[in-house]
């Protein structure tokens, strides 16, 4: 019996997206379409999500005309066809602190914000540095900053330091230190009973191929294309977030992979999302059925 | 389109944005410090010296780059934002507080955020290193 229900909701796409920049040394092989989405957590009396998407009106003129993302659309929309608000979140993880991961940190204004220590203080760290450093800095909004500083004040973020167990009844934290980001963080959810366990990894996998490789009879682990860290460090944390998942690959969801479909039941909303079902929980009505 | 003259004048002024967004971010980054219960976050925190720095470095060619027709708004907002800033440094200077500091960094991110809109040119962030955006090099 599962003790939550869980969803991979779309908010967002790229219609083609280099594989290069999904899978390290891809180089000229293709590109492939790329969803954005948030994963939710229903059940024991909360709503949880790991992370949050980034906001339209910040960036989105910005990605949809240079970049090709398509189809944004606000939580708001996206949640209300589980049947609740934003307002209804109680708790969010952010796996890392890229723009697209937690810059609509705002349109919660009930949930507490999880974030790893290390990446707020390096963050701040990259920001000391002189110019000649920025690329560290790419993909970090001074804008989120400055709203991290009010959650912060609000005291609903808390600044996490390495794994945290029982964050919520059956979910923990883990760091992944100095990977896709300095203080990335994936999440498990112990969901009832032997084998029931989920892991959200953000971007320390973007697609199946970074953690089972090409040949399905010969799995091996690719890094993503994209860290600021160690590939070591990456490779190592796609083996503890298997594990973590009872060995059981297809537990571990990359939130950007397109074929999450094909492995588990879901549908295409009204608005061109789609809704992914990975757990549903007793008295929970199926949203893909 | 921008003429030539007003593209000059993106060039020249593309880094003093890219510096006022920095201080406003290194700013920012010691309240978060100091909002965590940070011991170093005091006036004396070595990034508000750089973020002095740069401000200043920003400021003086903000000045000294004389805006086209086309780029008058954005030289306006431009310099807003570090008069802004220079506010909230000085706020810093006596002591981290961040009702004090906060309202002018985050009135300084809103001129940044008109320039941003006034020109091309100007990105609040540097996308490229993000999941979504990276493939703008393709």
């Amino acid at each position: 019996m599962n003790r939550y229900s869980i969803w991979v909701m779309e908010f967002a796409h790229v219609p083609g997206y280099h594989l290069s920049g999904l899978i390290y040394g891809a180089h000229n092989q293709g590109y492939r379409r790329l969803p954005y989405c948030y994963v939710v957590i229903k059940g024991e009396g909360q709503v949880a999500m790991v992370d949050v998407g980034y906001n339209f009106k910040a960036y989105g003129e910005v990605l949809a005309n240079m970049y090709g993302v398509r189809n944004w659309h606000p939580p708001r929309e996206v949640l209300a066809e589980a049947g609740f608000g934003p307002e209804d979140v109680t708790s969010v993880f952010i796996t890392h602190a890229h723009f697209d991961h937690m810059g609509n940190i705002e349109d919660f204004p009930n949930a507490t914000f999880y974030l790893q220590e290390r990446e707020l203080s390096k963050w701040v760290w990259a920001m000391s540095l002189e110019r000649r450093f920025r690329w560290l800095m790419l993909g970090i909004d001074p804008g989120d900053i400055l709203r991290a500083v009010d959650l912060a004040r609000q005291g609903r973020l808390v600044c996490v330091n390495g794994d945290r167990e029982a964050v919520l009844p059956g979910i923990d934290l883990h760091a992944a230190f100095d990977t896709h980001t300095w203080g990335s963080m994936w999440v498990t959810v112990s969901n009832g009973g032997a084998g029931n366990a989920w892991v959200f990894c953000g971007d320390l996998a973007y697609t199946m191929e970074n953690l089972r490789g090409d040949d399905p009879e010969d799995p091996h682990y690719i890094p993503v294309g994209l860290a600021t860290g160690s590939q070591v460090n990456l490779i190592m944390a796609s083996e503890a977030m298997v594990k973590a998942a009872g060995g059981d690959v297809t537990h571990v969801v990359p939130p950007h992979e397109d074929r999450l479909k094909d492995m588990f039941p879901s549908r295409i909303t009204g608005a061109n999302l789609r809704i992914t079902e990975l757990a549903l929980a007793p008295g929970q009505a199926s949203l893909v059925r | 389109m921008v003429d030539d003259a007003t593209a000059s004048y993106i060039l020249a002024t593309r880094k003093c944005f890219e510096d006022l967004r920095q201080v406003a971010a290194q700013i920012a980054g010691v309240l978060v410090l100091a909002e965590a219960g940070g011991k170093s976050a005091t006036p004396e925190h070595p990034m508000l010296k750089a973020a002095a720095e740069l401000l200043r470095e920003a400021v003086d060619q903000v000045r000294s780059t004389p805006p086209t027709a086309a780029a008058h708004l954005h030289h306006e907002f431009l310099s807003q934002a570090g008069q802004s800033l220079a506010l909230a440094l000085a706020a810093a200077g006596r002591q981290i507080e961040t009702t004090a500091i906060l309202p002018p960094v985050r009135e300084a991110y809103r001129y940044l955020g008109r320039a941003s809109n006034a020109l091309p040119g100007f990105p609040m962030v540097a996308f490229e290193q993000a999941c979504c955006a990276v493939h703008v090099h393709s």
